[in-house]
């Protein structure tokens, strides 16, 4: 992408006020995005981005630059401002170490290339989700079926050394439903994503996604109110996982634990979690949504426990907060884009699988709510609060799911809920999403088996 | 290459292999963000960036495709992906707005700005967290503290002449706080956005934030049920931004609007108007032509409570037989063109936030709510979200609630404001316009606290 000699200079240019450590971010990625809406194409998109980042460390001290202006004259100039940043001791290294290209281990197999596959042919896998979806129930008024696929291709390299390329391709079909009775008007949503070329599109089981979409839709609006008040909750698996990975795995990044903004810093080796609780980020599985080969600061993926039977054993950490708390890097840094200097995020998170069925579960369950599909929300970083809301939701009583209830959302803390976890099933499930942090928007696995809190605070319509 | 170049030789190609229409927008962008933590800078980033996009007409259909590349082969990049797009599009085709029009002629860009230096805004954050710290002993930490200095361009080439261009600039700043008392932990934030480095009030920051922190410790439970509710600006702002695409026509004509056949008709309580204006001094969406190149005009979207009109573009005014309102808007250039409003708000009236809650003989302030993008349905209009906010009996603030939710509908709550405040406030966080309210005295909603 750009040659390793004007690369070398610019590592160079960025050291010259005394900067111990400079990296260079090329990025060139090729998205499409395509939208189903009414029955028809509505939306054909495609487009190319570039760019280049530039980031100077300083001790703790970090300046970061970015630029299309790809010319050499742009790039040392973008170095220079960002090193004029650095308030100067010359005191760090002044020469960078040769580039050496390093290879890359492929973990994440890709078999159609999405520049490979005609947009005839994803439409028509659209198609197929929207006639599914319109099928289900005259109630269905509205079927949007949205397809993004994208190639990235990274360059990384830094003043220690490192050079080393990569090429990540993500595919992903969400599939919005809305039924209707004329009055009111709810929302079903899926939207399965992977580390994938087209194969992955191709392969989709439709028959699933786009019916539970329209099925979740078509149930939410025969649904009561939900009801306020502090209740066992039940949390089904694959997305489920949201809310753990916003009101604990957040506070697991290094980015929260350098600066004690964290309820677990300084906390290894002690108990956070109940003991049924093994928590995991693991960049490595393979083709998942968060996947990656090496971060965004060229350092391999890996497998990272977090918890373990309820301890803390780790964190994920980036090289500027490694310095910070003394720590080496996880292989956890990571950047929407170029326009982003990287920081320590989630690439696949899960609670690992326990022992319960999801039946035997329920049937314990007095009185409850069961959040089958979760939705999104978020979560206060200094206080851990967070909030959420159930996409479909049932009232368990006796042992048993008795009704739909809509609009409910949870709310609590997530150094408390997590302690609270007093069920976990073994059906382990992963679901994709979207996080977003001061890195950016990045493509991330949530997951978990059904688990089950023993006290949550409902939010309903229904005081 | 630059711009013009990109522009003559793309307009020049475009023709050649088939293009009937033609339009190129872009934008530029340059910025310096500066954060602060515990006395030393945390965040120093520069940005100098641009894209570009066409948009043109091919065989009768639209064709998109954007690069942030260019170089001696983004014109065939940009032709090859417009044209395979617009092969498969099924839309009806969007026009080009090739008339010659006036617009107003006011400069959004404040050349000020471009003076502040970067030490200016570094001793300014080092100030208001020194200030913050030594406020009151329960603060515990800034936990951010940021400032950043954005200027941007935009622009817009037809084929046929057209040549519009806009540059604005604002500077933002951003603090947070965490506040402790025993055990309890509260956060507070604050922001302001402006064009006038020197407005900025170190003093006034700092007793806003420590003071909104301080005023949520010593939380107590309330008993559950529907409260008349004061909604404070800022969350009223963030309420009416998580419906706004109601009001566009492309959400009614796509049947996800609830606001559909209800131009002409009440929608909300006789004392509300909601204004769309693009030419307020300070506002982040402020712009002489919308994203087609239509000159933009202040408008009164509800009069009175009555829905005047939707938000139209070229398009979705061409298939309701009207006059576009000037909203077509772009995300950016990577998206299409769609609807969004500019600076719009629920107009002020002259009650203050005091004399807002002082008549409840029982109720609950709203001061901030949570979840928008989660616990809200924009289509349905129904909420369910936590919520931040007071108790208040006789009149009087008697203390911050525990973890509340609140739940209802936004056309209700549209029906039931009973009085509006004097104290109009935006939204930082909106993504579809620049969205602001007073605060809003609302009849009822449903209300748990722990």
């Amino acid at each position: 992408m750009l040659n390793k000699a004007l690369i070398e200079d610019v590592l160079q240019a960025a050291l010259e006020t005394g900067g111990d450590f400079s990296e260079v971010f090329v990025e060139d990625r090729y998205t499409n995005h395509m939208v189903l809406q009414n029955s028809r194409l509505e939306k054909n998109l495609s487009g190319r981005d570039f760019g280049v980042g530039i980031r100077v460390f300083h001790g703790l001290q970090s300046v970061y630059a970015y630029t299309n202006d790809f010319s050499r004259a742009g790039l040392l100039k973008a170095a220079r401002t960002a090193a004029k940043a650095i308030q100067g001791k010359k005191d760090g290294k002044t020469t960078i170490i040769p580039l050496l290209k390093e290879s890359v281990t492929m973990l994440h197999p890709i078999k159609i290339m999405p520049t490979e596959a005609a947009k005839s042919r994803k439409l028509a896998v659209m198609r197929n989700a929207n006639d599914i979806i319109r099928n289900y129930d005259p109630e269905i008024v509205q079927a949007i079926v949205n397809l993004i696929d994208e190639e990235q291709n990274v360059l990384i390299a830094n003043s220690e050394g490192k050079f080393v390329e990569d090429q990540r391709v993500r595919s992903r079909m969400s599939m919005v439903s809305i039924a209707s009775d004329g009055a009111d008007m709810q929302t079903g949503f899926y939207g399965p994503g992977a580390y994938q070329g087209f194969e992955f599109i191709e392969n989709l089981d439709l028959n699933h996604y786009a019916k539970e979409s329209a099925r979740i839709a078509k149930t939410m609006l025969h649904a009561d109110p939900a009801p306020s008040g502090k209740f066992p909750v039940i949390i089904d698996n694959e997305f489920g996982g949201v809310i753990f990975h916003e009101a604990c795995g957040h506070s697991l990044e290094a980015s929260s634990v350098a600066k004690n903004a964290s309820v677990f810093a300084n906390k290894i080796g002690e108990k956070v979690a109940s003991d049924l609780v093994t928590y995991i980020d693991d960049g490595t599985l393979e083709n998942e949504w968060g996947s990656l080969n090496i971060d965004d600061e060229g350092e391999k993926s890996r497998k990272n426990v977090l918890i373990e039977d309820g301890i803390l054993k780790g964190y994920m950490i980036d090289k500027l907060n490694g310095r910070r708390m003394g720590m080496e890097s996880t292989g956890s840094s990571r950047r929407q884009s170029y326009r982003f200097a990287p920081t320590s995020r989630m690439t696949n998170t899960y609670i690992a699988p326990g022992k319960s069925t999801p039946e035997e579960i329920i049937a314990d369950t007095e009185f409850g709510i069961y959040a089958k599909y979760m939705g999104g929300g978020s979560v206060n970083p200094g206080t851990g609060d967070f909030n959420f809301a159930i996409n479909e939701a049932y009232l368990v009583k006796n042992g048993k799911i008795e009704k739909p209830l809509r609009g409910a959302t949870l709310i609590g803390n997530g150094a408390k809920t997590i302690l609270d976890i007093d069920r976990v099933g073994n059906n382990l499930g992963h679901g994709a999403g979207m996080c977003g942090a001061s890195s950016g928007s990045l493509p991330v696995n949530v997951g978990q088996p059904m688990v089950r809190v023993s006290e949550i605070t409902v939010g309903g319509k229904e005081a | 290459m630059s711009i013009e170049q990109l522009k003559e030789r793309l307009f020049a190609e475009g023709k050649n292999v088939g293009f009937t229409d033609l339009e190129l927008y872009y934008e530029k962008k340059e910025s310096l963000t500066i954060g602060l933590y515990e006395g030393e800078v945390d965040k120093y980033d520069f940005s100098d960036v641009q894209g570009a996009s066409v948009r043109g007409l091919y065989n009768g259909k639209t064709g998109y495709a954007y690069t942030e590349k260019f170089d001696e082969d983004s014109v065939e990049f940009l032709l090859k992906n417009a044209v395979e797009n617009a092969e498969l599009i099924e839309n009806e085709p969007e026009e080009l707005f090739t008339e010659k029009a006036e617009y107003e002629e006011i400069q959004f860009y404040s050349p000020e700005l471009d003076t502040v230096k970067p030490e200016e805004m570094i001793q300014f954050l080092k100030q208001v967290e020194e200030k913050i710290l030594s406020y009151d002993p329960r603060v515990k930490k800034v936990t951010t503290s940021q400032m950043q200095n954005q200027k941007f361009e935009k622009g817009l080439f037809h084929d046929k002449g057209l040549e519009l261009k806009e540059a604005n600039n604002f500077l933002l700043f951003y603090v947070s706080i965490l506040v402790q008392e025993n055990d309890e932990l509260k956060s507070g934030f604050t922001f302001r956005i402006t064009k006038d480095f020197k407005e900025l009030d170190a003093d006034a920051i700092v007793k806003e934030v420590v003071e909104q922190g301080l005023s949520m410790l010593g939380e107590r439970n309330y008993p559950n049920k529907n409260y008349p509710v004061v909604l404070k600006n800022e969350a009223a702002a963030s309420l009416l931004s998580t419906f706004t695409s109601s009001f566009s026509a492309q959400a009614v004509q796509d049947n996800r609007s609830r606001l559909k056949g209800k131009v002409g008709e009440k929608i909300a309580s006789d004392i509300v108007n909601l204004v769309d204006n693009p030419f307020l001094p300070a506002g982040i969406q402020s712009a002489t032509f919308d994203s087609e190149g239509v000159p933009t005009r202040k408008l009164n979207i509800v009069e009175e409570g009555n829905l005047q009109t939707y938000f139209h573009n070229l398009k979705t005014a061409k298939k309701d037989g009207v006059d576009t309102t000037g909203h077509a808007h772009r995300g950016s250039y990577r998206g299409s063109v769609e609807v969004s409003p500019s600076n719009f708000y629920i107009e002020p009236a002259d009650q203050s936030y005091e004399q807002l809650y002082e008549g409840l003989e029982e109720g609950i302030i709203i001061t901030g709510l949570a979840g928008l993008h989660s616990g809200a349905d924009p289509i349905s209009g129904d909420f369910s979200l936590a919520a931040d906010g007071y108790y208040v009996k006789n009149g009087k603030i008697v203390g911050p609630t525990k973890q509340m939710t609140v739940a209802g509908n936004f056309f209700e709550v549209l029906q039931d404001i009973e009085e509006i405040g004097s104290d109009l406030t935006f939204s930082p966080m909106s993504f579809n316009g620049y969205i602001g309210s007073p605060t809003l005295k609302i009849k009822g909603l449903a209300v748990t606290v722990d």
